[in-house]
């Protein structure tokens, strides 16, 4: 069993950075560290400003997200009824193993977009660029 | 409007079937029996007539026939100047009425000019007129009443002519030749003595034979001349050219010859003179053999039998009609209370016993129903006012043994179910009752290096055996702090629960107590079952001496067993529950099925191998009903690998709490060196669980929520407890619907998923107003 993940978990952070691609209509949200119970209200109100911002497609890139509790699915699954009720879309990237487990064990939002790597979520990204020309 | 099927519409269809039926065979047979009478009345009407006709005619022309005659007698035997044969004449046409003319033609030679003599005395316009038919234009002797008289020889009535000498009317003439003797004896013919009778006299007589608007009579010459008919235009015409009688020309000419013959013929053809078809009935004159006979259309003469039909059948119908609506009318004053009384009945089967019914008017069957369903009414209120007392009664009762149920597992240590996890051993224990409340009991006790553990059984199940259970499990709670020694504690125990035992109450009683340095076991039982020791894979029963059950006898005593525990060994101590649980095929579960499912078993903590044995024993009951308590407790002897240690800590609520737990976690973990995957379950089902109570479960803000670990080397407990409103979040939490598309999802409810999803086994009890909830993480790669 790869203990890899055991480092990780010690850090119960959470840093959250958003980029966003006007021309394109894309936020992309990089998660970092923990979201759980004492890191989900900020993030909450980290994702109510990028909904504010109305864009098409808002990627949760989980690269670097090693945790992930029901608290903090709570937020996401918030922010994907709001985004779907307006119309925008919502998915998520490079979810890690046990994170996937988690999503798995939920069954949670199974209609919301998944990108295993960048290269599926460059090529969505393309697709989407290709359609709006 | 009558719906389909209902009695209403299926009265008037079946009594209007059957009087229709009836009606129209009455109807049948009436006319059948009045046809026959009418079309037997219409001929015999028919034949009197023509007979009544055809004998005037008779009369009448044997009446000319017979003046005739007497006047050619006249003629025959007397001398007569010409003068004189005149008056005679004229004498015998005025007194003869019947006589339209008559005439005496003298022969050739008899008269005194070339010309002859025939005087002719005849009517017109209801006078005599005077005509001598001798002229020199006119040769009477070439006459065909003339000449064929003369040729007969005798009399004979002549064809039908037009008299163009006389009376310039349509006549037939009866013509008579005279014939004298001369003076040597010699015949010689006189002269022809002649009577006329106009047609038009013999078509009046005819036209009496008004049979219907269209039938009227028929006379014919002897060669086939219509004497009379009805069209004017066809006298004097043959019969074979009259127009409409051509398609028929061949039944014509049988009748008229039968007729010839003095036969009566009857035939239907064509019509002559009317359209259709029609009946001739024709005979002969006797007198001049004419056939005379009557035309007439059948369907005109039946007309008055289509009248008849036609008015029984418009009574028929009426009368149909008139049944149909007393049907209508009846029928709904029979049905209409059932009607309402179906009505009624819905909105009673619909819970609504007031409904009123319909008024039971008079004593028919009707009324009686109605009578009968007021009186189901009414029963059935007071039997549901009976059956909601007795529900109420019950649901009390099932309430009061639910909470004697928590009472009564309250008394056992952890409620009920039981885990710990000590340096030196390990135990699980597990009460089922069969009932709300049961009889069984388990206890352990741990002093300093002793730990006392008991399993027992109370005679009977339910409520008594409830009460003497807790009888006794008080009583052992009070003995197992001192006691060393089972035997004695045993004899002390059936000391205190003989006494005022007037029911006969009994407890079969499993008692030990290990010496947690040594392992050894000394252990008495009161007529209690065989436990099972499994060691080094093999699973054998505990050789011991038994004693009595406890409670039947003052003064017993009992025999204290020695065994000598080793590590590594689990020890199950279980009641009669399991070895005698039955399935639906009679057999009993036995000690070697529980023998070999323990043995399965060995493999796993106690927690998880308890739970399996239940899990293995409730299959093979399968659908029969649990009928006795079950209990079971395991008894793990630790050894060098599965010493287990526990950690405990408390957590004051606020900010960053789950930080801190996760971090007090990750630190006494960390010896362990768990696999990342396991640690991040842990960490994740822990952070559930504290997020939870400290979410829902009341607290006060400073208040504590105490964390426990508990492992070894199979298994890693994690016990969390704390002092809010009691909640068993594995049965009462939210638990969010899984699977649902972003719209649908439920945003909270998916924390109880993470725990029952990452741990094996978890476990909730209500212990000194705490919640306790256990959850057990398996460790290495055990098959579970």
């Amino acid at each position: 069993m790869p203990t890899g993940h055991k480092a990780s978990v010690e850090n119960m952070e959470l840093t959250t950075t958003v980029a966003v691609d006007e021309a394109n209509s894309v936020a992309r949200v990089a998660l970092a560290g923990a979201l759980n119970t004492d890191t989900a209200p900020d993030f909450e109100l980290r994702m109510q400003d990028v909904l504010k911002g109305g864009y098409q497609l808002t990627v949760l890139d989980m690269k670097d997200l090693d945790y992930i509790s029901s608290a903090g699915l709570r937020v996401i699954f918030k922010a994907a009824k709001q985004a779907k009720a307006a119309g925008l879309r919502m998915a998520a990237a490079n979810r890690k193993p046990h994170i996937d487990k988690v999503f798995e064990i939920l069954k949670a939002l199974p209609d919301m977009a998944v990108f295993a790597n960048e290269k599926e979520l460059d090529d969505y990204l393309d697709a989407m660029q290709k359609r709006a020309r | 409007m009558p719906r389909n099927g209902s009695i209403t519409t299926r009265l008037i269809a079946l009594l209007t079937l059957c009087a229709a039926v009836i009606i129209g065979i009455g109807m049948l047979v009436d006319y059948r029996l009045s046809r026959n009478e009418i079309l037997e009345r219409l001929q015999r009407e028919s034949r009197d007539t023509v007979r009544s006709v055809v004998i005037d005619m008779e009369n009448w022309l044997e009446g000319v026939e017979g003046a005739t005659l007497l006047l050619s007698r006249i003629v025959q035997q007397r001398e007569y100047s010409e003068a004189g044969l005149k008056q005679m004449l004229r004498d015998a046409v005025e007194v003869n009425a019947d006589i339209f003319g008559a005439s005496i033609a003298l022969a050739p030679g008899q008269a005194g000019t070339d010309l002859g003599f025939a005087p002719y005395y005849f009517r017109r316009d209801g006078k005599l007129a005077y005509a001598s038919l001798a002229g020199a234009d006119h040769n009477y002797q070439e006459e065909a009443w003339f000449t064929d008289a003369v040729a007969a020889g005798q009399p004979l009535w002549v064809e039908p002519y037009f008299d163009e000498a006389g009376g310039k009317v349509l006549m037939t003439t009866f013509a008579v030749p005279v014939y004298r003797q001369d003076a040597m004896g010699k015949r010689f013919l006189y002269a022809v003595v002649t009577a006329d009778v106009a047609l038009a006299e013999l078509h009046n007589y005819l036209q009496r034979l008004g049979l219907g608007a269209s039938g009227f009579g028929i006379l014919l010459s002897r060669n086939g001349i219509f004497l009379s008919t009805r069209d004017p235009a066809n006298i004097m015409q043959h019969y074979s050219r009259a127009a409409a009688a051509a398609p028929d020309q061949a039944t014509w000419q049988e009748m008229f010859n039968a007729a010839l013959e003095g036969q009566v013929i009857t035939r239907q053809v064509a019509c002559i003179d009317v359209p259709g078809n029609c009946v001739i009935r024709l005979g002969s004159l006797a007198s001049t053999g004419w056939p005379v006979g009557v035309v007439y259309s059948e369907h005109e003469l039946t007309s008055p039998l289509r009248e008849f039909q036609l008015k029984t059948g418009v009574t028929g119908l009426l009368t149909l009609l008139l049944m149909a609506l007393a049907v209508i009318v009846v029928s709904r004053r029979l049905t209409r209370p059932l009607g309402a009384l179906a009505l009624a009945t819905r909105r009673i089967a619909q819970g609504d016993l007031e409904a009123p019914l319909p008024k039971a008017q008079g004593s028919d069957e009707v009324a009686g129903l109605i009578d009968s369903f007021a009186a189901m009414k009414q029963d059935l209120k007071s039997y549901i006012a009976d059956l909601e007392a007795a529900a109420a009664r019950r649901s009390r009762l099932e309430g009061e043994l639910g909470a004697a149920r928590e009472i009564q597992m309250a008394m056992l240590p952890q409620g009920g179910e039981a885990s710990e996890l000590q340096d030196a051993y390990s135990l699980w224990a597990r009460v089922l009752p069969a009932r709300s409340v049961g009889g069984d009991l388990y206890y352990y006790h741990r002093s300093d290096r002793m730990l006392v553990v008991a399993v027992g059984d109370v005679s009977d199940k339910g409520v008594p055996a409830a009460l003497f259970m807790a009888r006794a499990i008080s009583l052992i709670q009070q003995l197992a702090a001192s006691t060393i020694d089972p035997a004695a504690a045993m004899a002390s125990l059936n000391t205190a629960l003989e006494t005022g035992n007037e029911n006969c109450m009994f407890v079969t009683l499993f008692l030990g107590v290990l010496d947690l340095d040594s392992l050894e076991l000394r252990f008495s039982s009161a007529g209690h079952t065989t436990p099972s020791l499994a060691r080094n894979a093999a699973v054998t029963p505990v050789a011991q001496q038994q004693g009595p059950a406890l409670g039947l006898a003052p003064g017993l005593a009992f025999p204290c067993n020695s065994l000598q525990l080793q590590a590594g060994d689990r020890l199950a101590i279980f009641t009669d529950g399991i070895d005698e649980a039955f399935n639906d095929q009679d057999q009993m579960f036995g000690v070697d099925r529980f023998n070999e499912a323990l043995l399965n078993s060995l493999a796993r903590p106690g927690s998880i191998a308890g739970a399996e044995i239940f899990d293995v024993l409730a299959r093979f009951a399968g659908g029969t009903p649990q009928s006795d308590d079950i209990s079971l407790l395991l008894l793990d002897i630790a050894n060098g690998k599965t010493a287990s240690t526990r950690m405990r800590s408390d957590f004051t609520r606020g900010p960053g709490l789950t930080g801190r737990v996760q971090a007090w976690l990750n630190q006494v973990l960390a010896p362990l060196a768990l696999p990342g995957q396991v640690l991040g379950d842990l960490m994740l089902v822990t952070e559930e669980i504290v997020s939870n109570i400290d979410k829902y479960a009341g607290l006060a803000a400073q208040a504590s929520i105490a964390l426990a670990v508990e492992v070894d080397a199979r298994q890693l407990v994690i016990e969390v407890r704390d002092e809010g409103t009691e909640f068993n979040p594995l049965v009462q939490a939210r638990r969010a619907h899984l699977g649902s598309a972003t719209e649908e999802a439920s945003i909270g409810g998916l924390g109880v998923h993470l725990i029952t999803s990452l741990t094996e086994r978890q476990s909730y009890r209500r212990e000194q107003g705490c919640n306790i909830l256990r959850v057990t993480k398996l460790l290495g790669n055990q098959p579970v």
